[in-house]
């Protein structure tokens, strides 16, 4: 056990709320599992020694968060500074529907819905996801009640200062054929380590737009996951944009827990210098008929390390069920690494599935051609970078967020550019 | 406009032009036959600055300036255009982006405002349709999924936004059938001003049928052997390159 585990085990005794019964079992599968290793296969790539030497403050920074509203998007704004909630939920005006508390806030049958789903859909597997069990303290519950659609996106988001270590959750409960659009956005750049866990139930045929903007860069150690339990005929369509950091790692599940239920997960990683990104996506089809369609794209500059694990379980019973995973990787530089792996596990005998992983190089002819029209060769790699990516932009199903996006990730094409 | 002297170069170890001289004043049309390997196409690149292309020996003067010395996007901007033989499929940049960026980049380094959104679409639009592609082309992925004809005609429609100062034309009648072709000519035809020169490569006369040159020059073995007017190209067609007393046994390789 690492020393940094020892002292979130002991941090996590002290935490005393309505959630504590879960904490403890959180905190006693802590204390035997093994700190993992590059032998431990779900870390294989991706090292965990910043984190063992990390001493950081975990009560709340000062800092008052500044946030940018996204032009055109009308959305609720929950701001999180090192894991605590800046927002006041008691002065949001919410739609009619939609229900937001905080751990401290809720309501008792809020409590109870919420104790039944923290850490109900995260799988148990995920340590940093049983450390944000323990140590998770404003965890924010968003309940939409049958029927309804939420129009304002609610808007989420996680900021990071300088020698803070933060834990943030988040449940969202979606009820039957509720519509909502969810954004999670985490920034990030000082010294730092923050977990960020999400867990989403969606109710028959709901429907969740959801994007995950996992943007912290530098020395902002990011580790969380988005998981999601989808039931009859639900429908998730997932946006995840990575940047990279000392270590970003996320882990994304979708139980697909229902019978047709459809999901759709595009994600895209941009990393630049000696940036490190780790995905692993796990989508478990538990029920026949359901269709998941995941996209991931990446591009790697420099000497920055990519790391994606794409699984498609398809369990015994499970028949009728559509999976297509795909792959695809720009390599910038001679210097960067990706490793991907697309694992299909397959029980059931009537289901289509598909999967594909490649990594390619930017075409030389395409940069000649674009030069030969006067396109300076900066300008042009980023033309041919953003073109890469901008299917899956174009997919979003918020273009507001899409316009918002642009020109951020145009500037980020200009760090990665390796000269 | 042009002036060659002696150029040699090579690509992947091979020689293939050498000492080739051209001279092109502005408003000419110079068309270059010749049969395969004799160096065209690489006579196109090298002139563009494509990489890889190594030049041994020789000088190139394009309006006063070393051309040779210059990268490949000062060469475009300083006004000189080349239509690929095959142009580059790039999915995912529109081809209205792609554009609208050369544009701008050409009107910039002419000290001229950049075109809005609404001004280049205005300009695209008509240019589109000179050379009969579909508007919705402008919103496609750049040569994604056309047909050889229509990446030929949108090189012509490239060529006729950027408004460059010498337009080297490498095999753009290729593949194309005859309406295709007379797309082609007309588009290449409406920008002769008297001030712009045209360097035309082809295998087959007939595109000369619709522009036509100048001058002709037969290019074999990396240089040019014979140079002529018209005439010289319909005596190709009759009679091929027999007549120049060529060694073609080599051609195929280079």
């Amino acid at each position: 056990m690492s020393a940094w585990l020892q002292q979130v085990i002991d941090r996590g005794q002290a935490m005393n709320d309505w959630l504590s019964p879960v904490r403890m079992k959180a905190l006693e599968e802590l204390a035997t599992t093994a700190w993992p290793t590059r032998r431990t296969e779900r870390w294989k790539y991706t090292s965990l020694s910043a984190v063992e030497q990390l001493e950081l403050s975990t009560t709340a920074s000062a800092t008052h968060a500044s946030v940018e509203r996204i032009s055109g998007l009308d959305s609720l704004d929950l701001v999180f500074v090192d894991g605590v909630l800046q927002t006041d939920l008691a002065m949001l005006q919410l739609p009619a529907g939609l229900q937001i508390h905080s751990l401290h806030s809720a309501p008792a049958v809020q409590q109870v819905i919420a104790t039944s789903m923290f850490s109900q859909i995260k799988p148990r597997h995920h340590l940093f996801g049983l450390v944000n069990d323990a140590l998770a303290s404003d965890i924010v519950f968003i309940d939409i009640e049958n029927g309804h659609a939420i129009e304002p996106a609610i808007r989420i988001i996680n900021q990071s200062t300088a020698d803070h270590e933060s834990h943030q959750r988040v449940l969202v409960r979606l009820g039957n054929q509720a519509k909502a659009t969810i954004i999670e956005q985490a920034e990030g750049e000082q010294s730092s380590l923050s977990t960020s866990y999400s867990e989403f139930d969606l109710g028959d045929q709901a429907q969740l737009d959801h994007y995950r903007f996992a943007m912290q860069t530098q020395q902002a150690i990011a580790i969380g996951g988005c998981h999601f339990c989808l039931h009859d005929a639900a429908a998730l369509n997932s946006t995840l944009i990575g940047y990279g950091s000392e270590l970003s790692r996320t882990d994304i599940d979708i139980i697909h827990n229902g019978e047709h239920a459809k999901a759709k997960l595009n994600a895209i990683y941009l990393l630049a210098e000696s940036e490190h990104f780790d995905l692993h996506t796990t989508i478990e089809h538990a029920k026949p008929n359901g269709t998941t369609e995941e996209n991931v794209r990446g591009i790697v500059g420099d000497k920055a390390n990519a790391v994606f694990n794409g699984r498609i379980h398809i369990h015994r019973d499970a028949q009728k069920t559509l999976a297509e995973l795909n792959n695809r990787n720009l390599l910038l530089s001679r210097r960067g690494q990706i490793n991907t792996k697309p694992e299909l596990e397959i029980y059931a005998d009537d289901v289509q599935c598909a999967h594909g992983a490649t990594v390619a190089e930017i075409e030389e002819e395409a940069l000649y051609y674009l030069r030969s029209r006067g396109i300076p060769r900066s300008k042009a790699l980023v033309m041919l970078n953003y073109g890469f990516i901008q299917e899956l932009i174009n997919q979003m199903p918020n273009q507001q967020l899409a316009q918002w996006l642009e020109p951020q990730l145009r500037a980020r094409f200009k760090e990665m550019e390796v000269r | 406009m042009l002036t060659i002297k002696n150029l040699h170069a090579r690509v992947e170890q091979q020689n293939i032009l050498n000492g080739l001289n051209l001279t092109i004043k502005p408003g000419e049309v110079h068309a270059i036959m010749g049969p395969n390997g004799a160096g065209k196409s690489t006579l196109g690149y090298v002139l563009s600055g494509r990489e890889g292309y190594e030049v041994l020996d020789g000088q190139v003067d394009f309006q006063g300036h070393d051309l040779l010395d210059m990268d490949i996007e000062e060469r475009a901007r300083d006004g000189l255009f080349l239509a690929f033989q095959y142009p580059v499929e790039i999915p995912g940049v529109s081809n209205m982006e792609f554009m609208k960026e050369s544009v701008n980049t050409m009107r910039q380094h002419r000290g001229e405002e950049p075109l809005t959104a609404a001004e280049f679409l205005k300009k695209a639009k008509e240019a589109c349709k000179q050379v009969q592609l579909p508007l919705d082309f402008l919103k496609r992925g750049v040569n994604e999924g056309f047909s050889g004809g229509e990446k030929k005609r949108n090189e012509i429609m490239q060529m006729i936004l950027l408004e460059p100062k010498l337009c080297i034309l490498d095999e753009s009648d290729s593949g194309l059938d005859v309406d295709a072709l007379q797309v082609v000519a007309n588009g290449v035809n409406s920008q002769r001003d008297g001030k712009r020169s045209f360097v035309v490569i082809t295998h087959y006369q007939r595109l000369l049928d619709y522009i036509e040159p100048d001058f002709v020059h037969i290019l074999a073995n990396g240089k040019v052997v014979k140079s002529g007017d018209a005439s010289l190209a319909k005596q190709v067609e009759k009679e091929g390159y027999a007549f120049l007393g060529l060694d073609t046994s080599e051609e195929a390789n280079a």
